[in-house]
């Protein structure tokens, strides 16, 4: 073999030069804008501190007698709305894919569902089922189902997006219909990401559900914004550390087996 | 004899206007073992998934076992595709799955949904499953993970979802193209044993020339979408296949001079 002549390198783009002026540039407007200030920071640092020192020690005694019940009712309402959320959301991703779509209507219908119900965030939803069907946890459930559907659909439905179409080929060449072509040859491949996307959307609704009681929609967030009304700030130190305890402890063992899934 | 597969003037025009089949006659006859060979883009993909409508084609009839596969309603189609097999070049098997719900993926149009979603197959479609395991000589894996098998045996896994339809006719879509040659001879005996132990009719894409001579009945040559080439392979020879070809053969189009 004869060598071909070799190439010259490429030019040397300007592109990334130009991108961080220009974020460093919106960073100096934006800062100047907010008006973040470090001698702000400095002055504010004293009466910072004594802030803080209210905080503490935690008021344990009161937290034994009134944290357990809404934090595990908040528990219950993540566990519930990871369920009900995800599952409903299957046959939705599917429908959201160009590849499993049963046609390109009921496609470009479920994606805009899907792009619509995702751009309202968690607090807007609770606040809207609170209005609509009154205080407490069955709110909170239904704002986080919405919560969870809309991002399962967005995740499931891109995961679909990139499965291997060939064996769904094969499985409508032998005859079957298209509901059970897709969940024969689609499904299996897009299980393991589906159980590790459940166990993630159970870990984000774990964290939302502990502040969407500060609009009144039932669980732990009730509990704090009770306290934070009146003050005690070492109540809601006692509940802050229980959160943290329990949203760390269930992160790691979701961690864990999602890990060995993907 | 009896027809299985007939184009009448059968024609495929894709969305955009390219014309990947123009007006194809074609009459095979049931148990016939039928090569098509041409150049990539000749239209071999095209006429073969015209048989079960996976490319429909857009003009003339295309019948299978005396049903027309052009314009039939999706319940008919379903019904001739169930009595059609097909194994692809790249075996399009389910990876994450076992070989024997892959198999029984030719048994889903038997069954409803529920079952299969819930893996509940009747006993009689597991028994169709394990013997098409057995024909092509890989039961043992039954129950291993479709990922873990060589492309040979993946491709074996293929031919027995295909048998699990117990059809009427196989199609094979460059069985053997991703393959090494000893196993492509391998997977082409396969084919050659089944069509004569159970006279399914058999219709096979190939890009290699010698495979085709020493394995096919009958050829069919395909040049630009047009049926060029129509008989018996033993009246082949490289003349044949420089007309089907339009240019003179050359070592890619023969497999035993590969590495």
């Amino acid at each position: 073999m004869t060598a071909g002549a070799r190439p010259a390198p490429p030019k040397k783009s300007v592109r990334p030069y130009l991108v961080a002026v220009a974020v460093t540039a919106f960073t100096i407007f934006a800062a100047k804008e907010v008006g973040l200030s470090l001698s702000q920071l400095t002055e504010n640092f004293k009466t910072g501190r004594d802030f803080l020192a209210r905080f503490f020690p935690p008021d344990w005694e009161w937290a034994k007698e009134n944290v357990p019940g809404p934090m595990i009712e908040t528990i219950q309402v993540a566990i519930l709305a990871a369920i009900i959320g995800c599952s409903v959301a299957l046959p939705i991703a599917f429908w959201a894919s160009k590849l499993t779509a049963n046609n390109k209507w009921v496609y470009y219908i479920d994606k805009w569902f899907l792009n619509v119900i995702r751009t309202i965030p968690d607090i807007f939803w609770a606040m809207l089922f609170v209005t609509g069907i009154g205080y407490g946890p069955f709110a909170g459930l239904l704002a986080l189902i919405m919560f969870s559907l809309s991002i399962m659909g967005k995740l499931l439905s891109e995961t679909i997006d990139s499965a291997d179409p060939g064996p769904l080929e094969a499985a409508k060449s032998t005859g079957a219909g298209h509901t059970q072509a897709v969940q024969a040859s689609i499904l299996p491949q897009v299980m393991p990401n589906y159980v590790a996307y459940a166990l993630y959307i159970f870990e984000l609704d774990i964290r939302a559900s502990t502040v969407l009681g500060i609009v009144g929609a039932g669980g732990i967030g009730r509990v704090l914004e009770a306290q934070r009304a009146f003050f005690r700030f070492d109540r809601i130190m006692a509940i802050v550390i229980v959160i943290f305890v329990f949203v760390f402890l269930i992160e790691q063992v979701s961690v864990f087996i999602r890990r060995r899934l993907v | 004899m009896r027809v299985v597969i007939e184009f009448k003037n059968a024609s495929v025009t894709y969305r955009g206007g390219v014309r990947a089949l123009k007006n194809v006659d074609l009459t095979i006859n049931d148990g016939e073992f039928i090569v098509i060979v041409g150049l990539s883009g000749a239209g071999k993909s095209t006429l073969l998934r015209a048989v079960n409508g996976l490319v429909p084609a857009t003009e003339g009839s295309v019948t299978v076992d005396g049903r027309e596969v052009v314009g039939a309603s999706a319940k008919d189609l379903r019904e001739i595709r169930s009595d059609v097999g097909m194994i692809f070049q790249t075996f399009n098997l389910v990876l994450r799955t076992s070989v024997l719900n892959n198999v029984l993926m030719g048994r889903l149009s038997m069954v409803p949904l529920w079952r299969s979603t819930l893996g509940m197959w009747p006993e009689e479609d597991r028994e169709i499953a394990m013997q098409s395991l057995e024909r092509v000589g890989i039961v043992e894996k039954a129950y291993v993970r479709a990922s873990n098998l060589s492309g040979g045996q993946q491709q074996r896994v293929g031919i027995a979802r295909a048998l699990a339809q117990e059809p009427k006719v196989l199609l094979a879509d460059e069985p053997v193209a991703s393959l090494d040659p000893v196993t492509s001879h391998i997977v082409m005996r396969d084919l050659q044993r089944i069509n004569g132990e159970l006279g399914i009719t058999t219709f096979i894409n190939l890009h290699f020339l010698d495979l085709a001579r020493a394995y096919g009945k009958r050829m069919v040559g395909l040049r630009a979408g047009e049926l060029v080439y129509d008989g018996d392979i033993a009246d082949v020879d490289d003349t044949t296949f420089r007309e089907i070809y339009g240019r003179a053969i050359t070592p890619d189009d023969i497999l035993e001079t590969k590495e």
